[in-house]
């Protein structure tokens, strides 16, 4: 296989429970804020579980009159605001043609559906229904008018949706690309995991013996993607592989093998042309459910060896629930901002440790080390398995 | 970017193949395909748009005069691309009560999970979701991967159905103004030697061949439907693959030999 060329992130925004720019959310991960809170926004008396991560007001954007009434699309625009400033797209300096979007997630905007079914008349109701409006609507708030993208591999979409970007950019495509991953918190959803009895009345306890289920949160998280020889001196880091496999075992559970997770994680450390050597930390799914922390750990020793047990792995869904779409592109930049600040965010409410998750997990308190090179794991419905390797900058 | 070779096609289309087929059953909004039944119990919970993407993976083994183990392994990758396909699902769910849709059911990547575990499909795998411009987004990144060697084969597989939705599509007249024709589609691909363009265009006016206005509306199976024409026709040279979805047009220029 040939080495793609380098693709580096020079920006990135998101709105998350925890901090609705980058910047507060970094904070919140160290200090081990959680945005967990009782659900308000519509009803969960019928639900067994009724908490997550929420975001109560959106803060960011001053006046919605011109944006969709869609919390998806909200979001994501929310954070596109933060990134905008960041990378100084407004005004755009380039060609709109050559500025792409690809976004993933698990949800779209199904929230706008459940309106629809209910009797709303409006007919944009119906066309946000469908998961890829909210893309087309953050193409239109940026003034892009290249490819627009979305993807949806489930809880491994945030992934999926870096990875289609810089193939964009290596296939000259576009010149810059907004990628990242977006989900909401709505009755659908919840009502979904609550069926299926994957919810915890505890907090979420990744790795724990105690470990009794996921909360759900809502998030939205963009990057922007430059080709490297594009790119100017700033970046937060650099997306250096990608790998996928499907499970092919169950539709809504890990193949209690783990070898799917194994195949992605090592077609992205082959893509990235590293060894397990080469990891200074890993950014675990750790959902907190109990097969998926056995399994990660079953899978992260055998891709990693010996390697597995020398380096850090956390898992940072305790502090704002399992974000779905948004959740590997926030771990990704996690990853990079660890590197930038010499510290890596905390495993919360990790505490009496399951004999089957040995590995190092970062208990309780943030920890002072810079991580070069990371690799980033997914898993997600259907038997999704995505890995990302990111090398940071100090 | 280098094209990559046509093995084999399975289409199931509504409104019969070919072009003609439509007026024949003109009027309607929809045309549907029926249900397949499901092979053993593990199925029995799976959706209509599940149990037609694993039928048209069939078709495309019967085209190619192979069977199942020729596909299975971490060496084929699966990319699906659907529209809508889901909402029927969604719908399902958001109505029902208990015994209704379970709630797996309604991610799209569900159909492509099923036919992942029917046929031991493990390698690589993504789906897109949009019209026409993501089929040809997911022929565009299968030849991606093929060239890569990420792969030694792609599956590309679309699904589109309508019938559980046909009042809500009727509400939004203006998503398609032509007949909604269910289909399912799977393309199997290797590795070629031929030319592959990709082209994109956002608020531009359509270009090339978009399928024939009597062949109805197909959303993301509507490339897969045109590549199965062009094959019938027994045409050669290039073949242009086209489509407009949320004023964004796509064009597939893809020639097997160079």
């Amino acid at each position: 296989m040939r080495l793609p060329e380098r693709i580096v992130i020079t920006a990135a925004g998101v709105v998350t429970p925890i901090g609705q720019d980058v910047e507060a959310f970094w904070s919140s991960l160290v200090t081990g804020a959680s945005g967990i809170t009782p659900i308000e926004r519509f009803p969960v008396a019928d639900l067994r579980v009724g908490r997550g991560g929420e975001i109560k007001k959106l803060s960011r954007i001053k006046s919605w009159s011109r944006i969709p009434d869609c919390r998806a699309s909200r979001l994501l625009i929310s954070a596109a605001d933060e990134l905008v400033g960041q990378a100084g797209l407004r005004p755009l300096p380039m060609d709109p043609a050559r500025l792409a979007v690809v976004v993933g997630t698990a949800l779209g905007g199904v929230e706008e559906g459940e309106k629809a079914v209910a009797g709303a008349p409006e007919r944009r109701r119906l066309r946000g229904a469908l998961y890829d409006a909210p893309g087309h609507h953050l193409a239109r708030w940026l003034g892009a008018a290249g490819p627009v993208i979305t993807v949806s591999t489930a809880c491994a979409s945030g992934a999926t949706a870096l990875a289609l970007g810089a193939d964009l950019l290596r296939h000259g495509e576009a010149d810059a690309v907004v990628a990242g991953g977006y989900d909401v918190l709505c009755r659908f959803v919840m009502r979904g995991f609550d069926a299926l009895k994957a919810l915890t009345k505890d907090v979420v306890r990744p790795f724990d013996r105690r470990r009794g289920g996921l909360l759900l949160g809502e998030a939205a998280a963009l990057v922007l993607l430059l080709r490297e020889r594009d790119a100017g001196g700033a970046r937060l880091g650099t997306l250096l592989g990608y790998g996928s496999a499907s499970d092919a075992s169950h539709i809504a559970a890990p193949d209690p093998s783990g070898h799917g997770l194994e195949r992605s994680i090592r077609a992205a450390l082959g893509q990235a042309d590293l060894a397990p050597a080469d990891l200074d930390f890993v950014s675990a799914h750790g959902t907190g459910t109990p097969i998926n922390d056995r399994v990660e750990t079953a899978a992260l020793k055998r891709a990693l060896g010996a390697r597995a047990h020398e380096i850090p792995v956390n898992s940072i869904k305790p502090s704002m629930g399992h974000t779905m779409g948004a959740s590997a592109t926030l771990e990704a930049l996690m990853c990079l901002l660890a590197s930038r600040h010499g510290l890596i965010p905390p495993t919360l409410h990790l505490e009496e440790p399951d004999p089957d998750c040995d590995l190092d997990y970062v208990p309780g308190r943030a920890r002072a080390a810079r991580p070069r090179i990371s690799l980033s794991t997914s898993l997600g419905f259907g038997g999704c398995n995505a890995a990302l390797v990111l090398e940071g900058v100090a | 970017m280098r094209a990559p070779a046509l093995r084999a096609l399975g289409l199931l289309k509504a409104a019969g193949h070919g072009a003609g087929g439509l007026p024949e059953v003109g009027g309607r909004p929809v045309l549907s395909l029926v249900r397949p039944p499901h092979r053993d119990d593990r199925q029995r919970r799976a959706t209509r748009e599940c149990l037609l993407a694993l039928a048209a993976v069939e078709a495309m083994l019967e085209d190619g005069k192979a069977g199942a183990p020729a596909i299975a392994g971490e060496r084929t990758a699966l990319l699906y691309a659907t529209a809508a396909a889901y909402a029927a699902s969604n719908r399902g769910f958001i109505e029902g009560g208990k015994g209704g849709i379970h709630f797996a059911y309604t991610a799209p990547v569900v159909v492509p999970a099923e036919v992942a575990i029917e046929f031991g499909v493990t390698g690589a795998y993504t789906v897109v979701l949009g019209g026409p411009p993501a089929t040809l987004r997911a022929i565009w990144q299968a030849a991606i991967w093929l060239d890569a060697g990420v792969c030694d084969r792609a599956l590309v597989l679309a699904v589109e159905i309508f019938e559980e939705c046909a009042d809500l599509y009727a509400r939004a007249r203006r998503l398609t103004a032509r007949p909604l024709v269910e289909a399912a589609g799977c393309l199997w691909l290797e590795r070629g030697r031929g030319q592959l363009t990709l082209e994109t265009l956002r608020g531009g006016r359509r270009r090339g061949n978009g399928p024939p206005e009597q062949d109805g509306e197909m959303f993301g199976c509507g490339p897969i439907a045109a590549l199965d024409r062009w094959r019938r026709g027994r045409a050669s040279g290039p073949i242009e693959l086209s489509g407009v979805w949320r004023g964004e047009s796509a064009r597939l220029v893809w020639s097997e030999n160079s």
